[in-house]
């Protein structure tokens, strides 16, 4: 199996170079494709020179975007699966393997850092917020997930045909709504423990009110991801493939 | 039928017009949010118009009908004003992103003449 990493990566010039010589060690960077989400520094042209491919976004436009970019980059070159892997060194590589292992019985695996076996240091009230959200989620994913917001994860050939057609660009729609769209096209959803670094840089929301901003607005999320319908774009593909079985 | 049953119709209309809206991924979350307050807000006010003479003693307007037109026209323009905001960066980043594929395809004719 033909495994991409994609590393999204904003401004991250400062880290990126020790990122992908880390991340060398357990994955060749021929097959790490960076999708620059229109850095304003030196970020790709770093990566590029370490050996990886870079894709540009000319403007900044998310996350979501941004491996949205990458499943469809992984399609084109006839790769079989993807990993997201975080460009500012919160990801460890050394489970990447087990990510991989992980596909053999499930389409989409997420390394979860409150699994039983994973570490995180966290406030009580964040870790409250997360198991709430994750519990919602659990419903949808009908199977027990610790950690939906949890950007590390690996997409199988299964999700990969999804993902390149459409992914959601909405804000925490690339973790949390991405999980509920994999569940409604009938794809299986696993995660295992992983241990994440502290994050290099940014501070995570802590005050009680953006905790509860936060919480709304992924319930929101999640009550839109449950009243949609297929995106127009999965419709498309799925009448194509049809098309060519009657044909 | 009285004009009151007229009001709550269209504000459901516009309600469930909003909802398929999101529903087939045509209006994006980040709009959708005014949209359903706009539209909730219409229901609540048809179907309890006595809930507007109250806010309207509150803010001491004779005229309920009044706070109605000046509510409205804000929001209004609030959401002009949102637009103008979106088309204005909109116009942006397709100007950095035509100049962008520009240069590209200029370098890469170049890569291909050598």
């Amino acid at each position: 199996m033909r495994v991409l990493v994609a590393v999204p990566a904003l401004n991250e010039a400062a880290v990126i170079g020790q990122v992908l010589d880390t991340l060398s060690k357990a994955h060749p960077l021929r097959d790490v494709v960076l999708v620059d989400d229109g850095s304003r520094d030196a970020t790709a042209s770093i990566a590029l020179k370490a050996g990886a491919r870079v894709v540009s976004h000319a403007i900044n436009l998310g996350v979501g975007a941004a491996m949205g970019t990458a499943f469809k980059f992984a399609v084109q070159n006839g790769y079989d699966a993807v990993i997201q892997f975080d460009g500012d060194g919160q990801h460890r590589p050394e489970h990447i393997a087990e990510l991989i292992a992980g596909l053999a019985d499930a389409d989409i695996v997420i390394g979860s850092r409150y699994a039983e076996g994973g570490k995180y240091k966290s406030s009580a009230a964040r870790r409250g917020v997360q198991r709430f959200i994750a519990g919602v989620v659990s419903m949808y994913a009908r199977t027990r997930l610790t950690d939906a917001t949890s950007g590390f994860r690996i997409a199988g050939p299964r999700a990969l045909a999804v993902f390149a057609e459409h992914y959601p660009v909405e804000w925490l729609g690339d973790t949390v709504e991405s999980i509920v769209l994999a569940t409604r096209q009938g794809l299986t959803v696993h995660e295992l423990p992983v241990v994440m670094n502290e994050r290099a840089g940014g501070t995570p929301s802590q005050s009680v009110f953006r905790a509860t901003l936060y919480t709304g607005r992924i319930l929101f999320i999640l009550g839109l991801a449950s009243i949609r319908s297929v995106p127009p774009q999965l419709k498309a593909a799925r009448r194509q493939t049809t098309k060519e079985v009657t044909a | 039928m009285t004009p009151q049953v007229l009001a709550i119709i269209m504000a459901v209309v516009l309600l469930i017009a909003v909802i398929l809206l999101l529903r087939s991924y045509v209006l994006p979350e980040k709009y959708a949010v005014l949209w359903l307050i706009a539209s909730v807000a219409a229901i609540v006010l048809s179907a309890w118009p006595a809930l507007l003479d109250t806010i309207s003693d509150f803010f001491g307007i004779e005229q309920p009908i009044n706070l109605l037109f000046v509510g409205a026209f804000f929001v209004i323009l609030l959401l002009l004003m949102q637009i103008s905001l979106e088309l204005a960066r909109t116009r942006d980043e397709l100007r950095k992103v035509v100049q962008r594929l520009a240069l590209d395809i200029e370098k890469s004719t170049e890569d291909k003449d050598d």
